[in-house]
């Protein structure tokens, strides 16, 4: 709501530098090693041919890259997570990023498609997303048949990339296939910009709605009884989740897990009762970025993608979501 | 803190269903205007969805719910959150929320995009918190409060959003003796300040106890409406509830007492 | 109580008809599945060779293509929907399958690096298949005795696809290390019964068998615990022994399938479910009935996965979550979770 509060502000200055220490990190670590200074200067335009290249070309849109579609991702699960009042609903779990993934694949693979991925993939979560609507009765995103209706789609999704995968030659195959478990080699600069101004307009568009986000915390009737105007909240909250993980797929392809740990991290530092979408906006780019570079230089010179890296380390913490003995349980 | 305006509530004929299941149909009932009404009847009359459809949670099938003489569902959501607040049965709220944070959500109706946390909203928030007793724990998170407590703050909440129009779905039910009264006289306050309750009720005497009007449903049907001790018969208790039972007063208090109460059934 | 007794009559009664046009169904799929094929020879000579005669190229895709992959299809078929039966009924949840709780990704995970580390042998892989199913199995079991998680079935299956996404991004991981392996880990991955070669089926046979043999011993214990483990106590059983005969056998046969055919969704899910609408709640009947309705639905599929993109073939894992994901919608819209 709208009293000064102390906790989210320290909390969102607190995650903003550590991502641009994350950033900083991204920037100067690689084959080519730089200091901090070196990739300030760099930045500044001060630096030598090399390491202005290495920066400002080749690290600095990478980054830039993740750090948006990060956001991007976080913000769509914490919004997805809020509408499903259930911390496990994320657009990944619902299927969405495995649709988008499958659309997007088919226009890179050009199964009789044109369409630019950004658009394809924005199709796919959107199709994804009203099935699962559909399927879960249209009894609204709350409730457990939504998530299982998503599991299914996201499976038949999942199949229908490897269709497409094993009808195209194997070369074509493997070039896409880092995509298609999440990375962020294979992106266009096109897709880097669609999604940069998608995610200013969801941002500014979600703090529009945050106050009405804030009262679904609660049961609708009690959302209801504040004034809250349920369906429209709940149609354009959806209509921007769809937005945000479409466009982040385009970019990355399906990073999983991001979308639930971040809102998780916001959750827990900021102040109940507010949807911290801000927070985990910072905490999604910082994640992005920093598994990113785990990737890229973890096993060097082989570049794991983006993907696998959050797989690995989000599942874990995911199933001791899940499995631990429950006082409450999460479903 | 009396709340200025007051608002008229009533349902005119209205058919209230779950899916194709018709749960009551053509009910006609009316609030009355700065008093307490008590709806009561057993499980599955219908009450508590009656308190829905009043409170615009359940949107009738056929009829329409009158607030101030305009169709309920044609008014602007928020401007039905500054007549009538309610205390829905299921009320959980996200984990470590403390008191002052929920009670502040009540003056969301309030709030526009231009209009953020005024001094007029502090000062509801604070007459709200005087009243349900709360300022003491303003900083504690509800979770860490007894049931009594909690059921409070959801009323501050409520309180807070300065309505003329109350709408409680048993505020009672999951509470022990001592927290049931609390709650009750805490509404009984708010009444003494002009506002018009409505409240389902589980325990008949209760109900009796706490309220000035008193609507008893049976299947789906308003079978008897009226003051308490008007209505409150041994005949309407064996139509609600299938028992037989003798009645008395209170002598403290004049209100009915039911006593030897017994299954109409038994030999 | 009188109706509910007059009930389970009528379900016993009509208990046999049902399993008789099941097999009859099984014989008919099973021919279907010898005359149809995306290659070149067409229904009418296949139809020629099993009378006894035909062309020599028919006779070849018909004997040495088309009935290794009939037998192979069937077994397997078998073996996922015997696994998904006892699953489901063990843990009482009806969305219990093999595929979606992570343990054919487990036996998924333990093949790709059985291929990457070189392992050609049939027997090896089915060895391999079946730890690795045991070690996925293992892991459902123990987290179905986490207490709450029991009686939660969306939340086992969410805990499920997570351990599978997790294997999942394993299986890539390994598959960024090798070319070579990585092309044979992908197209075995996405399931198949096609090419296999009848060596593989040798290997995983007596295992099959084997877990036939203690199915057979467990059923009516098994039984006895859908009414509780207390009151299977109380009938002289022993669950921990149950259990751990249940999480053999399902290793065993999921492991097996895996060997077989690759990881293949929800054939679990879609067996025990139509055997269980045919059969009522006796996890006896269940098991009589979905040994000829796995290998029904697994050849149907099959036959659909040659046909639907002539010439060429869709993937068999495909055209099973095609099918299975409605199912598994179908189970959670029937209104309140059926409990086992």
């Amino acid at each position: 709501m709208t009293l000064p509060d102390k906790r989210t502000t320290i909390t969102n200055i607190a995650l903003f530098v550590v991502m641009l220490a994350a950033i900083t990190a991204s920037l100067a670590i690689g084959t080519l090693q730089l200091t901090p200074t070196e990739v300030a200067l760099a930045l500044a335009g001060q630096a030598d041919p090399m390491t202005d290249l290495v920066v400002n070309q080749l690290r600095l849109d990478r980054t830039l890259a993740g750090l948006l579609t990060g956001a991007a991702l976080a913000m769509a699960g914490c919004l997805m997570q809020t509408l499903a009042r259930n911390r496990l609903a994320t657009p990944g779990i619902i299927g969405i990023d495995n649709a988008a993934t499958a659309f997007a694949v088919a226009s890179v693979v050009g199964i009789g498609v044109s369409l630019a991925p950004s658009t394809m993939a924005l199709t796919g979560a959107a199709v994804a997303t009203a099935l699962a609507f559909g399927l879960a009765g249209a009894k609204g995103t709350r409730g457990y048949r939504f998530i299982v209706a998503g599991i299914g789609i996201g499976a038949i999704a999942g199949s229908a990339t490897q269709v497409l995968l094993s009808r195209v030659a194997i070369d074509t195959a493997n070039a896409a296939y880092p995509w298609t478990v999440g990375s962020l080699n294979a992106r266009s600069d096109q897709s880097v910009l669609v999604l940069a101004v998608g995610l200013g307009i969801g941002y500014l568009a979600l703090m529009g709605i945050s106050r009405a986000l804030n009262t679904l915390q609660f049961s609708d009737p009690v959302a209801i009884a504040l004034g809250t105007r349920l369906r429209s909240t709940r149609v354009l909250g959806l209509g921007l989740s769809v937005l945000l993980t479409g466009l982040a797929v385009s970019v990355c392809g399906p990073v999983g897990l991001i979308a639930l740990l971040a809102p998780e991290l916001a959750r827990t530092l900021c102040r109940p009762g507010k949807v911290p979408l801000t927070a985990s906006a910072l905490a999604g780019a910082t994640f992005m970025v920093t598994a990113d570079l785990l990737g890229r230089t973890l096993f060097s010179p082989l570049e794991v993608p983006v993907g696998i890296i959050t797989a690995i380390i989000g599942s874990p913490y995911l199933l001791w979501i899940l499995l631990r003995p429950s006082q409450r349980s999460p479903t | 803190m009396s709340p200025t305006k007051t608002s008229t509530l009533a349902a005119d004929a209205i058919t209230l269903a779950h899916r194709r299941f018709i749960v009551a149909e053509n009910l006609s009932v009316a609030l009355p205007p700065g008093r307490v009404t008590a709806i009561v009847g057993p499980n599955g009359c219908g009450k508590s969805t009656l308190l829905n459809g009043l409170a615009r949670i359940h949107t009738p099938a056929q009829g329409s719910v009158l607030l101030d003489g305009k169709d309920i569902h044609t008014l602007p959501s928020r401007e039905v959150a500054r007549k009538l607040a309610l205390l829905p049965q299921d009320n959980t709220a996200p984990e470590g929320l403390t008191v002052g944070d929920l009670v502040r959500f009540g003056r969301q109706p309030h709030q526009g995009w231009m209009k953020q946390w005024s001094r007029e909203d502090q000062r509801a928030y604070d007459e709200a918190m005087t009243a349900a007793d709360m300022e003491q724990l303003a900083d504690r998170a509800l979770d860490t409060l007894s049931g009594g407590q909690r059921q409070r703050a959801w009323i501050a909440m409520a309180v807070a959003q300065q309505t003329p129009l109350l709408l409680l779905d048993e505020p009672t039910s999951a509470l022990d003796l001592g927290h049931q009264i609390e709650v009750f006289e805490l509404i009984r306050e708010l009444s003494a300040q002009g506002k018009t309750i409505a409240m389902v009720v589980h325990d008949l005497p209760s109900a009796c106890r706490y309220s000035d009007h008193m609507v008893a449903m049976k299947a789906g049907e308003i079978i008897r409406e009226g003051a308490p001790a008007e209505i409150v018969s041994p005949e309407l208790v064996e139509q609600l509830y299938g028992v037989h039972c003798e009645l008395t007063h209170d002598p403290a208090t004049g209100s009915p007492l039911l006593i030897n109460v017994r299954r109409a059934s038994a030999r | 109580m009188a109706t509910s007794a007059r009930k389970r009559v009528v379900v016993s009664r009509a208990f046999l008809p049902p399993l008789a046009s099941a097999v009859f169904l099984l014989l008919l799929v099973a021919i279907g599945s010898l005359l149809y094929g995306a290659g070149p020879v067409s229904p009418a000579e296949a139809l020629a060779v099993l009378a006894g005669g035909g062309t020599d190229e028919a006779r070849f895709v018909l004997m040495e293509l088309r009935l290794p992959r009939t037998i192979i299809g069937m077994v397997t078929g078998l073996a996922l929907g015997l696994a998904g039966a006892l699953l489901q009924s063990m843990t009482r949840n009806p969305l219990a399958e093999p595929g979606l709780l992570g343990v054919s990704a487990g036996s998924g995970f333990a093949v790709a690096l059985a291929i990457l580390l070189g392992a050609t042998t049939a027997t090896l892989t089915t060895l391999v298949a079946q730890l690795g199913a045991l070690a996925g199995c293992a892991l459902v079991i123990a987290a179905t005795r986490v207490q709450g998680l029991g009686n939660d079935p969306v939340r086992l299956v969410l805990a499920g696809a997570t351990l599978s996404g997790l294997l999942m991004a394993l299986t890539s991981m390994l598959m960024l290390v090798d070319q070579r392996a990585a092309d044979e880990i992908r197209f075995w991955i996405t399931g198949s019964i096609a090419g296999k070669p009848l060596d593989m089926l040798g290997a995983t046979l007596p295992s099959i068998i084997l877990a036939l043999v203690m199915i057979v011993m467990v059923a009516r214990p098994l039984a006895a615990m859908a009414l509780g483990e207390k009151a299977a106590v109380g009938l002289g059983h022993h669950p921990g022994r149950i259990r751990l005969l249940i999480t053999l056998s399902v290793a065993l046969l999921v492991g097996s399938a895996t060997a077989l055919a690759g990881p293949l969704i929800f054939v679990g899910l879609v067996v025990p479910f139509i055997a269980r609408a045919l059969a009522g709640p006796d996890i006896r009947r269940t098991l009589w009935l979905c040994a000829p309705i796995g290998p029904i639905i697994l050849l149907a599929a099959d036959i659909v996965s040659r046909l639907i993109a002539a010439p060429a073939e869709m993937p068999l894992g495909v055209v099973t979550a095609l099918v299975g994901a409605p199912i598994l919608l179908a189970i959670v819209r029937a209104g309140r979770m059926p409990s086992l």
